[in-house]
């Protein structure tokens, strides 16, 4: 099997995400090849989850200060920083045949690219339902995954090297996080690469970590290609729309 | 307006609702758990709209929107929707 892996980019929140949805969309229409790319936010920004109130989950006042974008994701789960020079974004698109029906089963298959990646980075790594990975028993990377017109769009972060404490002034966390203690122990449950490794790599060396992660837990080959101008012009349609106040208010 | 907070295994589900003669004359879910189809969320709120706000009738509409749209949400279960409602509905 062979699938399509395209250049390192660095786009704005609004075209990240609608070069997400084109390729989705073009997957599901047989006019794009399965793919996995890579990519890093600029500027900054805040993603949240396509359930997610952004009242709730984002000190607007505090992003507008710092410059950070704020962005509606088309998939679920929570609101996550994207540093600029700290995270690295992944996406994988396919045909929903190419991955198991169950959710749980098919997160496990894609995110044991990145639990391959991050061994090959040194570190001990480990998958964990429904869509989190551990680097040496504290979470490094999670993900979101929906699937539409027969298609499945995986994204996730890498942690390498964020600004947590920048991450914790944006977001704002649960009263019911808090009574879990959430605060006072998430340094001891989330890690970064830059603190595993005592090193920050560079965003092409996790690049090429995880992608041949990726090869070995999918079975596949990846070949270097460039987004097609139909893909292209799809995303520039998108656009408008992610870049909207109505769909950034939805919730 | 009463709004709630209830963290299921997967994600917290927060509600926000209004009460007219005890059912449910307005609700808004919004969290960070996930659901598939993403859209089958509003037909969650839909679902709920007329239904009283106790225990046995809000399981029955949930249990009848699981059928009717064959959504998942991994490791959310009904009672935890059922769960955040009804302390939506108790403030």
């Amino acid at each position: 099997m062979e699938w399509r892996l395209l250049p390192l980019r660095v786009d704005d929140a609004s075209m990240s995400m609608a070069i997400d949805e084109a390729l989705l969309k073009l997957n599901a229409e047989s006019k794009s090849p399965n793919t996995i790319r890579f990519w890093r936010w600029l500027p900054s920004t805040v993603s949240i989850g396509c359930f997610q109130s952004v009242e709730r989950e984002v000190d607007l006042e505090v992003a507008k200060h710092h410059g950070v974008d704020v962005v509606r994701r088309i998939t679920g789960g929570g609101a996550v920083f994207h540093d600029h020079d700290g995270e690295l974004t992944y996406s994988v698109v396919c045909k929903q045949g190419d991955v198991p029906d169950d959710i749980i089963e098919s997160y496990r298959l894609i995110c044991g690219g990145l639990v391959r990646g991050f061994e090959r980075l040194g570190l001990r790594a480990e998958f964990k339902p429904v869509n989190d990975v551990l680097g040496n028993g504290k979470k490094i990377s999670g993900s979101a995954q929906t699937r539409r017109w027969g298609s499945v769009l995986q994204h996730g972060t890498v942690l390498i090297a964020p600004d947590m404490r920048l991450m914790f002034e944006l977001l704002r966390v649960s009263p019911e996080k808090i009574s879990d203690k959430f605060i006072a122990s998430v340094f001891e449950r989330v890690t970064t690469i830059e603190r595993e490794l005592g090193r920050k790599p560079s965003f092409e060396e996790v690049k090429e970590a995880m992608s041949r992660g990726f090869e070995k837990s999918l079975g596949l080959k990846l070949s270097e290609g460039e987004l097609t101008s139909d893909e292209v012009e799809l995303a520039s349609e998108l656009k408008p729309k992610y870049a909207s106040d109505k769909w950034l208010r939805k919730r | 307006m009463g709004y709630a907070e209830f963290k299921a295994p997967k994600g917290v589900i927060k509600v926000e609702l209004e009460l007219t003669n005890d059912a449910i004359s307005q609700v808004s879910i919004s969290g960070d758990f996930f659901m598939y189809p993403e859209d089958a969320l509003e037909r969650l709120e839909q679902t709920l709209v007329g239904v009283k706000a106790d225990r046995e009738s809000l399981l029955a509409a949930v249990q009848r929107f699981y059928g009717s749209t064959g959504a998942q949400t991994p490791m959310v279960e009904p009672e935890h929707w059922v769960e955040a409602i009804l302390r939506a509905a108790g403030e």
